[in-house]
């Protein structure tokens, strides 16, 4: 009778969750409060993570910005400032290296606080074919992808579960959902951001009734820079993504405390066919998308600087 | 228009490569699908000093293939290499190689490459597991975990691939895991191992497609918890669902799939349909369901190879 009645409520409950997920696809879910939180964004001096800090600068939050390069740091700093009468600490910070995370979590943990909010944003990309990596190179994009969300989760969340109050904000990547052709290293970098992430969610689930948030979010290509030189297929499907957009989705899934993000909707379709179909289907749809081509006319944020650089001394 | 004609092209394509590969897929279900023959190729397993690496070891063995062992501990992986040639393997050479530190992987590679030859299947399979909840495992160990589980997959890959491509043949196995499919509590650091590992994979995969290297071939495992003392006092809620697996009956089917030139295997079965559940079911109703199956507890009793060491 007990199997009986234990299989009745998971029914039950199964249900109720469904068709709860149902009905906030329609109207929209409330949206929590951050004025007075504390965000640690890493990687804030440019691209997505500026973007983030902006719009948290917006809300009223306390922002502490993260990066390994000064001056990006320091111009995010100046913009949100703009924003109004808004508090916020910038550190250099190389994510990669544990000591240095775990000394600038210090400094920050004595100057402001408990960080409430924690974004691990900071990502690196070499976009070469595996063999024609260096192999520091690809060390180095575990340790700031991967590794370094390991360590400022070591060094925030205890406080985290003491308050039991907080949330962990994981930026992962379509390419740690799917292995992507020339994004070897940065791929497996981003599967295991996603794997810990996950695993992190599970274990605070299981802290009954824990108020510590898990987000983890999985964008296809964004037009920062990052992914200069990329190219998409089916731009209708999978477009370059708007970073203003993408900013903004992020920024309300957090608000919102959902778990996970996929962007564009149409990775959730495509994730999905992926556990149905064999793989000689897989492989075809990723040709037909041009999964295996997007990567080919990659260069990056470096050489798109020094392209800048050449025409500017050019019209000199 | 020209524009509009490729696209029909493309999607023509799709579709016919897709209905190819569903009644290929048929097929295979009614009758067999054909094994390669493996006599005389260089298998190289790493962690064949005990576990799934020395039953694959004998496995190759009777097929008549090359053993190339690798292990950390020396004794374990020279016992292996007994019971390979009891088995009846006429050339078996084990070295002792510790596949977290990058230069000893190369070194060994070397050795390997002059005195042994070109290793024609890599099965990259040695791990190890700390079982701590994230706040309480120590630093190091979690590197640790992430070097052997993970990052030895890429020396390894750099150590062999190459010549497998001048050849045009070869054959990537990476033993990853169901934790590397589906985040678990109280293993934070495999997970994330086993995550890379099955991605790294996967990106070496397409990447080799795309770069039209027909003769390389992948093959990606993911079992769920093993009886090889790895996982020792993990216990699951639905053994018949997800039971913790015979180490014979998980071996017998990675040959298998590794012989049929699979991309994928999950073991148990039942992990396919986990995780095309996961792709669409709300967060609740999957959390519910891994309740009910009792995937939330399966690390509580965990005390791994420690028991072992202890005699």
């Amino acid at each position: 009778m007990n199997a009986v009645a234990d299989t009745a409520v998971f029914f039950g409950k199964f249900l109720y969750y469904f068709l709860e997920s149902v009905v906030f696809k329609i109207i929209p879910k409330r949206k929590k409060n951050v004025a007075g939180e504390i965000v640690l964004i890493t990687g804030a001096g440019s691209g997505l993570g500026r973007l983030l800090a902006m719009h948290f600068a917006s809300h009223g939050a306390i922002l502490v910005l993260w990066d390994i390069n000064q001056e990006g740091n320091m111009e995010t700093c100046r913009l949100v400032k703009e924003k109004g009468d808004v508090k916020v600490f910038a550190y250099k910070c190389d994510c990669s290296n544990r000591k240095e995370v775990y000394r600038v979590a210090n400094q920050v943990k004595e100057e402001v606080g408990d960080v409430t909010i924690l974004i691990n944003n900071a990502g690196v990309v070499t976009g070469k074919l595996f063999l024609d990596i260096p192999d520091h190179m690809v060390e180095r994009s575990f340790l700031v992808n991967a590794l370094s969300h390991f360590w400022t989760c070591k060094a925030f969340l205890p406080a985290m579960i003491k308050a039991d109050h907080g949330h962990l904000v994981c930026i992962s990547s379509i390419a740690g959902l799917v292995g992507t052709n020339r994004l070897s290293d940065y791929s497996s970098s981003k599967f295991a951001a996603f794997g810990l992430a996950e695993s992190l969610f599970l274990e605070l689930a299981m802290l009954r009734k824990s108020k510590v948030k898990s987000t983890i979010v999985c964008p296809y290509f964004i037009k920062t820079g990052m992914f200069e030189g990329c190219a998409t297929k089916y731009p209708l499907l999978l477009p370059l993504l708007d970073q203003e957009y993408v900013a903004q989705k992020v920024f309300s899934a957090i608000l919102e405390e959902q778990v996970y993000l996929f962007i564009p909707k149409f990775s959730y379709f495509a994730l999905f066919l992926k556990q149905i179909i064999s793989a000689k289907m897989m492989i075809a749809l990723s040709e037909y998308l041009g999964m295996d081509t997007c990567m080919t006319s990659f260069k990056g944020r470096i050489k798109a600087e020094e392209e800048q650089a050449e025409t500017e001394r050019k019209q000199q | 228009m020209s524009s509009i004609l490729e696209s029909v092209k493309d999607a023509l394509i799709f579709l016919g490569k897709s209905l190819f590969s569903i009644l290929e897929a048929l097929l295979f279900q009614v009758i067999p699908k054909p094994q390669k023959n493996v006599a005389g190729e260089i298998v190289l397993i790493t962690g064949a000093g005990s576990g799934l690496g020395r039953l694959l070891a004998l496995q190759f063995a009777h097929l008549g293939s090359v053993l190339v062992l690798w292990d950390v501990n020396k004794e374990a992986n020279e016992e292996t290499l007994q019971i390979a040639r009891e088995a009846g393997a006429t050339r078996v050479h084990a070295y002792t190689c510790d596949c977290s530190q990058k230069e000893d992987v190369y070194r060994v590679a070397d050795q390997v490459k002059k005195e042994v030859g070109d290793v024609s299947i890599l099965i990259n399979n040695a791990g190890i597991v700390t079982g701590k909840k994230f706040l309480d495992c120590p630093d190091e160990l979690m590197e640790k975990s992430l070097d052997v589980n993970f990052k030895a997959h890429l020396w390894t890959y750099k150590a062999f691939l190459p010549t497998m491509i001048a050849n045009n043949h070869g054959h990537l196995v990476c033993i990853s895991s169901s934790a590397g499919l589906i985040g678990v509590n109280g293993l934070a650091d495999y997970c994330a191992s086993k995550f890379a590992a099955l991605g790294f994979a996967e990106s070496m995969f397409i990447e080799t497609f795309a770069q039209n290297q027909k003769g390389i071939k992948t093959t990606i495992v993911c079992p769920f918890f093993i009886k090889t003392g790895m996982f020792e006092g993990c216990t699951t809620k639905c053994p018949t669902l997800l039971p913790i697996l015979d180490p014979e009956y998980a071996v017998r089917k990675i040959v298998q799939a590794i012989l049929q030139e699979k991309l994928y295997l999950y073991i148990p079965k039942f992990l396919y349909f986990i995780m095309f559940l996961k792709s669409f079911l709300p967060v609740e109703t999957g959390l519910l369901i891994a309740n009910y199956l009792g995937v939330f507890h399966v690390m509580d009793g965990f005390t791994g190879q420690k028991k072992k060491m202890q005699r």
